[in-house]
C-alpha cells in the first residue's frame, strides 16, 4: 500500500460505459418519439365528459352482481374458459413434445443448416398472437370450439417446442453418450439418459403454460370464442358495470388459482421428497398430473369437440380457397404505406406501454415485496398493492382500453396505456420478487449509519435491482409487441386494427402482407431486446 | 477495545446491539449516553450517524462505483436530492479521494465495486467510515481479508479515526497479536457471556490463543 501512496498521481477521471449510455439515450429518444407520435404533447387527450361514466364504473366495484341467474351464467363462462385453457395447453404440450424432437440440437447434431431452418420455421407460429390465430381460424372452421383450442395450442406449441428442446439440449451429455457408446439405440438412450434429468423442467414448464393458457382463453373469449372474456365484453357493451366487476373478480380468482396451483407444482418439482427403498410417487404431483388428464377428458366432453370438423370437406375447401387467395401477397403502394404507418403505431404503443409499466413497477416494487421483518401497516400496504397488481394483470388489455376510453380521446394513447397498465401488473410482481431476492445487508448497513429511507433506497436497492428489472422489462417488451396486436384487433389502431379490417373484407392477399409484416416486426423487436439485454449484462 | 472469542460467541450480535441493527430482547443498551431503542426518526438517525460500523465488506453494493459506496457514509447528513444528484454527478470527490488515499485505493475511485478483490473492497468499506467520521467505531473482523501489512495499517487508521473524535474503537479480531498491539482493553466472549475483561498490557498472545480453539 505504501508504494501506491508514495507515488503522486493525478486523480482518475470518471468514465461512463459508452454502450450502456448509448442504449439509455437511445431508449429515451425512442420514448420521446413514441409519446409525440401518440399525441401526448399535442394537448387534448383527456375527455372530461367521460368522468361521470368512469365514476359510475368505478363505484360499481363495491357492488358486483351476485344474483342467482347471473352467477349461473358466470359459472358456465368460467367452465368454458377453463375447458379451452386445458385443451389448448394439452395440445401445446403434445405439439411441443413432438416439435422439440424436431428442433433439438441433439437430433440434428452437427447439421447446423437443418437445425437453423427448423428453428426458423417456429418463428412464424410464435410471432402471431393467439387472437390472430383465432381470427384466421374462425374464417377456416367457422364458429367451432376447435378455433379456441387450436388458437391456443398452435402458438403455444411452437414456444413449448423451443423451450422443451432447449431443456433437453442443456442436460449434461455424459449419461446419454455413455449409453450410445454402449451400443444403445438413439431413442432408448434419450429415454434413459436425457429425459429423466430434464423431466422436472419439462413438467414445470407444462404447468406454467397451463397458467398462461387461462389468460389466453379469456382473450379469445373477447374475440368471440365464448367464456369469461365474451361475457365480460357483453356486460361491458350493455353498460352493466356490476356484472363487469363480477366477471373481473371471477377472472382474478381464476388467475390466482392457476398461479398458486402452478407455483405449488413447480415448487414440488424443484424440491422432490425422498422416496427411500420403495417405489413411491409424490402424491401431490401424481394428483396434479392425473387431475389434468381428467380435466382434458372433461373439457373434450364439455366443449363437445368432434375431430370430424377438422377433416370435413367444407374445411378443406375453405382452406384451399383461402390459401389460393392469400398468395401472392398484395404489394401495391397504398397497402404498403398503410402497413408502414400501422407498424410505427404498433411500435410506439408498445414503447409507451413498457415505459409506463417499468416506471410503475420500479416505484411499487419496494412496497409489493415481502420484507423479512415489517410492521402491521407495512404488511397491509404490501397486501393491498399485491392484490391491485393481481387485478391489473387479470383483466385483459383490451378491456382496460375500453375503460380508459371513458376518460381519454380515441387514438393510440388509450391502447398504449391499457397495455401499460396490464404489463404493470406482470412487471410489478416480477420486480417485487427481484427485490425480495436482494441481499439485505447493504441496506441494513446504510440504516445503521443513519441514512434516511430515500438515501438507503437510492444507494442500496436501486443500483442492485436496476439490472434484473430492466432485463424483465425488455423481455416483457417482446411480449407487449404481440399484445399490441391484440389491443389493435379490438380497435385501438396499429397492425392489429389493419389486420382485423382486411380479414373482415376477405382481402386475403393483404392479410398475408400484414402477417408477414407482423412476424418481421416481432422478430426485429426480439433481436433489439436481446442486444439491449446483452449490453446490460456487460 | 478488542472483542475476542470463538465464532458463534456473540461478537457480531454485540456490535449489532450497539449500532442499533439488532434490537435487545432483554435489558437496555446505552450508546454515547443515550438509549438507541428510545429514539425515533431524526434523533435516531443523528445518533446512528455518530456510530460507524465496518463489516466484512458485505455491506457494499457491487453495482455502484467506489465513489458512491464511499459517499454512502455521508447519507445521514445529505438531503435526499443531493444523494440522488450525486449518483449522476459524484459530489464531494476531494474528500472521497482523501479517504481512499488513506487506504491506498485512490486510483480506483471510479471503478465498479464488484470489479475489486475482497481485500480492496474491505478497504473501500474503511474509506466509507473515514468519510462518515463517527465518534464510536465498530469493526467486525476488519482485518480478515487483508494481508498482515494492510491489516496493521487498517487497524491504525480505525484507532486513529476514533481517537480524532475523542471516541473509541470496538473491534472483533481473530488475530491475538493484532488485538494486543492496537487495543488497550480486551474483552473475551464465550456463548454470549463476558469471560475476560482485562487491559491489553496484562495479557500475552498465549492467554488469548485459548479463545480461538474449541469453545470451553
Amino acid at each position: 500500500m505504501t508504494a501506491v501512496l508514495d507515488r503522486p498521481q493525478a486523480p482518475p477521471r470518471l468514465q461512463r460505459v459508452r454502450t450502456r449510455w448509448a442504449w439509455g439515450l437511445g431508449a429515451l429518444a425512442v420514448l420521446g418519439w413514441s409519446l409525440a407520435g401518440a399525441g401526448a404533447f399535442a394537448g387534448d387527450v383527456v375527455n372530461p365528459a367521460g368522468a361521470g361514466q368512469f365514476g359510475r364504473f368505478a363505484s360499481a366495484a363495491l357492488s358486483p352482481a351476485l344474483d342467482g341467474e347471473f352467477l349461473r351464467v358466470l359459472t358456465d363462462s368460467v367452465l368454458v374458459t377453463v375447458a379451452y385453457a386445458t385443451l389448448g395447453a394439452a395440445l401445446a404440450v403434445l405439439l411441443g413434445a413432438v416439435g422439440a424432437v424436431a428442433v433439438a440440437r441433439t437430433t440434428w447434431g452437427r447439421r447446423r443448416l437443418g437445425w437453423t431452418l427448423s428453428r426458423g420455421a417456429l418463428a412464424v407460429p410464435r410471432g402471431l398472437h393467439e387472437a390472430v390465430w383465432g381470427l384466421l381460424l374462425v374464417n377456416l372452421l367457422g364458429l367451432d370450439p376447435w378455433v379456441g383450442v387450436l388458437a391456443i395450442g398452435v402458438p403455444y406449441g411452437a414456444v413449448t417446442a423451443k423451450v422443451f428442446a432447449d431443456l433437453l439440449d442443456e442436460v449434461p451429455r455424459g449419461g446419454y453418450e455413455a449409453l450410445l457408446a454402449g451400443g444403445v439405440g438413439r431413442v432408448p438412450a434419450a429415454l434413459y439418459g436425457l429425459l429423466p434429468p430434464a423431466s422436472g423442467g419439462l413438467l414445470s414448464y407444462s404447468f406454467y403454460r397451463l397458467e398462461c393458457a387461462v389468460r389466453s382463453a379469456v382473450v379469445l373469449g373477447l374475440i368471440g370464442a365464448g367464456g369469461l372474456g365474451y361475457q365480460l365484453l357483453l356486460s361491458f357493451s350493455s353498460l352493466r358495470w356490476e356484472q363487469v366487476w363480477s366477471c373481473v373478480y371471477a377472472l382474478a380468482l381464476l388467475c390466482l388459482l392457476a398461479d398458486v396451483g402452478g407455483r405449488a407444482v413447480r415448487r414440488r418439482v424443484a424440491a422432490p421428497r425422498s422416496s427411500g427403498d420403495r417405489l413411491r410417487r409424490d402424491p401431490a404431483l401424481t394428483t396434479a398430473v392425473l387431475g389434468t388428464l381428467a380435466a382434458v377428458a372433461w373439457s373434450w366432453w364439455y366443449l363437445a369437440i368432434s375431430p370430424a370438423t377438422l377433416v370435413a370437406d367444407r374445411t378443406g375447401e375453405q382452406l384451399r380457397y383461402v390459401l389460393t387467395a392469400a398468395w401472392p401477397p398484395d404489394v401495391d403502394a397504398p397497402l404498403l404505406s398503410a402497413v408502414a404507418v400501422a407498424a410505427v403505431d404498433t411500435v410506439q404503443m408498445s414503447v409507451i406501454a413498457i415505459a409506463v409499466a417499468t416506471a410503475g413497477a420500479v416505484l411499487l416494487a419496494g412496497v409489493a415485496a415481502r420484507p423479512a421483518r415489517a410492521s402491521a401497516g407495512r404488511r397491509l400496504a404490501g397486501t393491498v398493492v399485491r392484490l391491485a397488481l393481481l387485478l391489473l394483470r387479470a383483466v385483459p388489455p383490451p378491456v382496460w382500453a375500453l375503460v380508459l376510453l371513458f376518460v381519454l380521446l380515441p387514438g393510440i394513447l388509450p391502447g398504449a396505456l391499457a397495455l401499460g397498465v396490464y404489463t404493470l401488473g406482470v412487471l410489478g410482481r416480477l420486480a417485487a420478487e427481484a427485490t425480495e431476492e436482494l441481499d439485505p445487508r447493504p441496506r441494513a448497513a446504510l440504516t445503521a449509519l443513519g441514512a434516511g429511507p430515500v438515501g438507503g433506497w437510492l444507494y442500496a436497492v436501486l443500483p442492485a435491482a436496476t439490472g434484473p428489472v430492466l432485463a424483465f422489462a425488455l423481455y416483457r417488451w417482446e411480449v407487449a409487441i404481440r399484445d399490441t396486436v391484440l389491443v389493435g384487433l379490438l380497435g385501438a389502431g396499429g397492425l392489429g386494427a389493419l389486420l382485423a379490417s382486411r380479414v373482415a373484407a376477405f382481402d386475403w392477399g393483404a392479410v398475408t402482407t400484414v402477417l408477414v409484416a407482423l412476424v418481421l416486426l416481432t422478430a426485429a423487436v426480439d433481436l433489439v431486446s436481446a442486444r439491449a439485454r446483452a449490453a446490460l449484462r456487460s | 477495545m478488542a472483542l475476542v472469542g470463538p465464532s458463534g460467541a456473540g461478537k457480531s450480535t454485540l456490535l449489532g446491539l450497539v449500532n442499533g441493527s439488532v434490537p435487545p430482547t432483554a435489558g437496555t443498551v446505552e450508546v454515547l449516553g443515550t438509549d438507541p431503542t428510545a429514539l425515533r426518526g431524526r434523533a435516531q438517525r443523528e445518533l446512528r450517524a455518530r456510530v460507524g460500523t465496518v463489516h466484512q465488506h458485505l455491506e457494499l453494493v457491487g453495482q455502484l462505483r467506489v465513489v458512491h459506496n464511499v459517499n454512502a457514509g455521508r447519507l445521514s447528513s445529505w438531503p435526499a436530492w443531493r444523494a440522488a444528484w450525486s449518483l449522476v454527478r459524484p459530489q464531494g470527490v476531494p474528500e472521497v479521494l482523501a479517504a481512499l488515499e488513506g487506504v491506498g485505493l485512490a486510483d480506483r475511485v471510479f471503478e465498479r465495486t464488484e470489479r475489486l478483490s475482497g481485500g480492496q473492497r474491505q478497504r473501500v468499506a474503511l474509506a466509507r467510515l473515514l468519510v462518515q467520521q463517527p465518534e464510536l467505531v465498530l469493526a467486525d473482523e476488519p482485518a480478515s481479508a487483508l494481508d498482515p501489512v494492510l491489516a496493521e495499517r487498517a487497524l491504525a487508521l480505525l484507532a486513529g479515526l476514533a481517537a480524532d473524535r475523542g471516541g473509541a474503537l470496538v473491534a472483533s479480531l481473530h488475530d491475538p497479536a493484532l488485538a494486543l498491539r492496537h487495543c488497550t482493553r480486551v474483552v473475551g466472549l464465550v456463548e454470549g457471556r463476558v469471560v475476560l475483561d482485562a487491559p491489553a498490557a496484562a495479557l500475552t498472545v498465549g492467554d488469548l490463543a485459548d479463545f480461538y480453539g474449541a469453545p470451553r
